[in-house]
């Protein structure tokens, strides 16, 4: 009898690409909220939810500032939808996909716990106990939970550790 | 004839109070360097953080985690420095990632 290693979430391949190790549900689900990311960004990138998902950047010039969201703001929409469209293809597919697939996959992982990460207002002291069962926002910590499980995953795949 | 005259006037020339204005020594704004910082939030993992600072900016694991911590214990670290535009692009492609990148000229 052989043993074994457990597989996780994201598998490296000899050949440096790398295999999405998702059940089909995991997979449906993890697309109705990349759906849900792209609505957002489509509908109005002043919401308040995606307000870390484009922060200032001269943070002592408003003037500057305004300039830089001027030409940068629609550049930055324009990459975060190109990364949607990749995670997507990846999430229908069961083909192996490339290092630079799976940073956009990393990249919307991370959009989608910024989203979420606002809306449960998680602060540095923020724990599991503040958002027990009975909570209405327990199902939306679950969820920020799972993401960041499968980013560590990847990061830590990608990284060969 | 050498241009540049180190002496004083003598005798009786006037010598014009300096435009105050004009004597400034100001750096030409492209000149200036600017920095790039990464600020602490809750929300971005330590280990994702490390692992933009590698991929943007070729930092060794060594280097990345160290400014990561910096970024986590007090609260923002300089990741890059470099002509404004160099800077903006920089603040562009941490902001893409999620990371909450600002930029300001060096003091």
């Amino acid at each position: 009898m052989s043993w074994r290693r457990p597989k996780g979430p994201i598998i490296a391949n000899n050949d440096g690409t790398f295999l999405i190790n998702l059940t089909p549900d995991e997979r449906a689900t993890l697309s109705g909220f990349v759906d849900q990311l792209e609505s957002l960004l489509k509908a109005d990138i002043s919401d308040e939810r995606l307000k870390r998902l484009y922060p200032v950047a001269y943070h002592d010039d408003a003037e500057k500032d305004a300039e830089y969201q001027g030409y940068m703001r629609d550049e930055l929409t324009q990459s975060r939808a190109a990364a949607i469209d990749t995670v997507r293809s990846m999430l229908t597919s069961e083909e192996s996909v490339t290092t630079a697939q799976l940073v956009a996959f990393m990249t919307v992982l991370n959009n989608l716990r910024l989203v979420l990460g606002t809306l449960l207002d998680v602060g540095e002291d923020t724990d599991e106990d503040d958002f027990e069962e009975d909570h209405p926002l327990y199902g939306q910590y679950q969820l920020y939970g799972y993401l960041g499980w499968l980013l560590e995953w990847t990061i830590a795949t990608v990284s060969g550790q | 004839m050498f241009p540049v005259r180190f002496i004083t006037p003598q005798g009786n020339q006037q010598v014009a109070e300096p435009d105050l204005d004009s004597q400034v020594d100001e750096v030409p704004e492209q000149d200036v360097p600017w920095i790039v910082l990464v600020w602490n939030d809750p929300i971005n993992l330590m280990s994702y953080v490390s692992f933009v600072f590698q991929k943007l900016f070729g930092y060794s694991k060594e280097k990345a985690d160290l400014l990561m911590l910096d970024v986590h214990e007090k609260g923002r670290a300089v990741v890059s420095t470099g002509p404004r535009e160099r800077a903006e692009l920089d603040v562009f492609h941490l902001h893409e990632h999620g990371l909450w990148a600002t930029m300001q000229k060096d003091s």
